[in-house]
């Protein structure tokens, strides 16, 4: 006879066992208790909207981690709530920043013929070509929407391509060569001292390190001929800088989602269960 | 037991281990909360350069804040745009927000509320909206609206979050484009800050600082000093707490704020994690070898 499992394989089947279900609803009757005795009935009497939105947004950030223990119809409504406010709040904001201001009020609600006539001016082309992204959607007259695209895609080319060859490729050359290059301003420091160390040697080691490490990751991503000997020597050192990067990556990510963390616990303790700062 | 009773109980076993892995890290955030360790720390580098950029303006000075991240990343960023706009308010700098994200609007409100209330309540400063400071707001346009900005921002901003007339504004006074700025600083939780260095900083001319989170972080170091793009930056919540530590320092009273007071969890948390994965590897390793000795 199989063992009683105390603590279900959430991988082998959604169903609920009875233990699990009644310490879901004591978790349940334990929250709007502690939420009560601490917010108060005074609280919610004297500040109701704050008072009641703290405790939807403490039960919906523990319905949130009740997803560590295993998938549940609570966390499955958090998410899809999470998902369609924030869909919503952006429409409406859209709206009422965006649209109305630019679009409707200086079209439908003109003060005077002359503002009228300015908005048909100025305005007239910008609306069709966001008019006619829309009807990307229907199959029938989806090709109107090139033009809205054409525009921004010339407009996005001819802006970006200087600009990013300027700021994310010449300007980093730029720094790259910048020691080798600097060397020669030191020529009066006597080689080999402190002084030189620190000006002039410690600046070329490094940035003949990244220089060596960018041209290693570009070859391991240069798949045109087969990486033998010396080119796949440097293909593993190229491997070697991407995972030296990836931990550095790695490393800052574990901190922001703890600090994410950090921060919907400081809510729950010092907002939702009052705790002393 | 077969291969297939084998697994399952595997399975099991991982599952247990990945949830008391959990149990050990919200015990490792909870905990210091209750001990409140006072943990030794300095700030990096290059929270100071930021620090210096803000403390060195004039009373008067404009700073542009591009605030652009929604409350999905308010952890790390509001507490470094809340000490961030306390220290312009106590400098008698202008913070001049705006923003990309239309989810980020009534945060920038509630940000600007607190800092002001704080800015009252240590220096006496009584910041007024208008005057002392400015919400433009939000406009679409991502790059577009950084260009129109750079060559009018009252253009792009006719007006500012409450409806007021940017055209005549006390707090805009002598800003006309971000060519007039003093010092910009972009709060990100995605790539705005490579746009703003790209179409605002580098083709405008005005100096760039950032305050991202901790995932963009890594993406950022390249373009401090010496390429010289940004002047300094900071770094996920450890970056707001340099920042509180500076401007704490700088009023010789105790170090506080809710960034530094996430540091003893932040600390704890790494601390098990890396042993953790130390334990994890040596397991695997001894694993190796111990197989290695059966054949």
């Amino acid at each position: 006879m199989p063992e009683p499992e105390l603590i279900p394989d959430s991988t082998q089947n959604n169903r609920w066992s009875p233990i699990e279900m009644g310490v879901l609803a004591t978790m349940v009757v334990v929250f709007l208790a502690v939420s009560l005795w601490r917010q108060t009935v005074e609280g919610i009497a004297h500040n109701p909207y704050d008072t009641i939105g703290i405790i939807v947004a403490a039960g919906l950030t523990l319905i949130m981690y009740s997803f560590l223990y295993r998938d549940n119809p609570l966390f499955k409504i958090a998410e899809n709530l999470y998902v369609g406010i924030s869909l919503g709040y952006a429409t409406v904001m859209g709206w009422r920043e965006a649209l109305r201001p630019e679009v409707f009020d200086p079209l439908f609600r003109a003060p005077t013929e002359t503002v009228l006539y300015d908005t048909l001016l100025h305005r007239s082309v910008p609306i069709i070509l966001g008019i006619l992204l829309v009807t990307r959607l229907s199959r029938k007259y989806g090709w109107l929407s090139r033009y809205s695209f054409g525009m921004l895609i010339g407009w996005g080319s001819g802006m970006g391509i200087a600009i990013t060859t300027h700021t994310f490729i010449l300007k980093q050359l730029e720094t790259a060569i910048g020691p080798f290059q600097g060397a020669g301003q030191h020529a009066a420091v006597v080689p080999f001292s402190w002084p030189w160390m620190t000006a002039v040697a410690l600046p070329i080691l490094l940035a003949g390190i990244v220089m060596i490490g960018t041209v290693a990751v570009l070859w391991y991503f240069f798949f045109s001929v087969e990486h033998k000997r010396a080119g796949g020597a440097l293909s593993k050192l190229g491997i070697l800088f991407l995972m030296v990067s990836f931990g550095a990556s790695f490393g800052y990510t574990v901190m922001g989602r703890v600090s994410l963390l950090i921060g919907r616990v400081q809510f729950l303790l010092f907002d939702w269960l009052k705790i002393p700062r | 037991m077969n291969a297939s009773q084998t697994q399952s109980k595997k399975l099991r076993q991982a599952g247990i281990v990945r949830r008391v892995i959990f149990v050990l890290v919200a015990v490792a955030v909870i905990v210091p909360y209750i001990l409140k360790p006072n943990l030794p720390g300095e700030p990096n580098h290059w929270a100071e350069e930021v620090y210096k950029r803000v403390d060195t303006l004039k009373p008067g000075s404009h700073m542009m804040l591009a605030f652009n991240f929604e409350p999905s990343s308010g952890a790390e960023l509001y507490p470094m745009v809340r000490v961030v706009l306390m220290h312009c308010f106590k400098k008698g700098v202008v913070p001049v927000l705006m923003t990309h994200y239309t989810n980020a609007l009534n945060l920038m409100k509630q940000v600007v509320a607190e800092s002001a209330t704080q800015a009252k309540k240590k220096w006496g400063k009584d910041v007024q909206p208008g005057k002392d400071y400015v919400i433009l707001g939000y406009r679409p346009g991502d790059e577009m609206l950084i260009v129109n900005m750079g060559e009018n921002l009252k253009g792009a901003f006719d007006k500012d979050l409450d409806n007021r007339l940017t055209q005549n504004m006390p707090a805009l006074k002598g800003v006309n484009s971000l060519r007039d700025l003093d010092l910009a600083m972009d709060f990100a939780s995605s790539g705005t800050t490579q746009m703003w260095i790209a179409y605002g900083s580098d083709k405008f001319g005005f100096p760039l600082v950032a305050g991202t989170t901790a995932v963009q972080a890594p993406d950022l170091y390249i373009y401090l000093p010496p390429s010289g793009q940004l002047k300094g930056f900071l770094g996920g919540l450890r970056g707001a707490a340099d920042y509180e530590t500076l401007l704490c320092r700088s009023d010789n009273v105790a170090v506080e704020g809710p960034a530094n007071k996430g540091m003893p969890s932040q600390s704890a948390v790494h601390v098990m994690l890396v042993l953790l994965i130390l334990g994890a590897n040596v397991r695997m390793i001894y694993g190796k070898f111990a197989g290695k000795r059966k054949v």
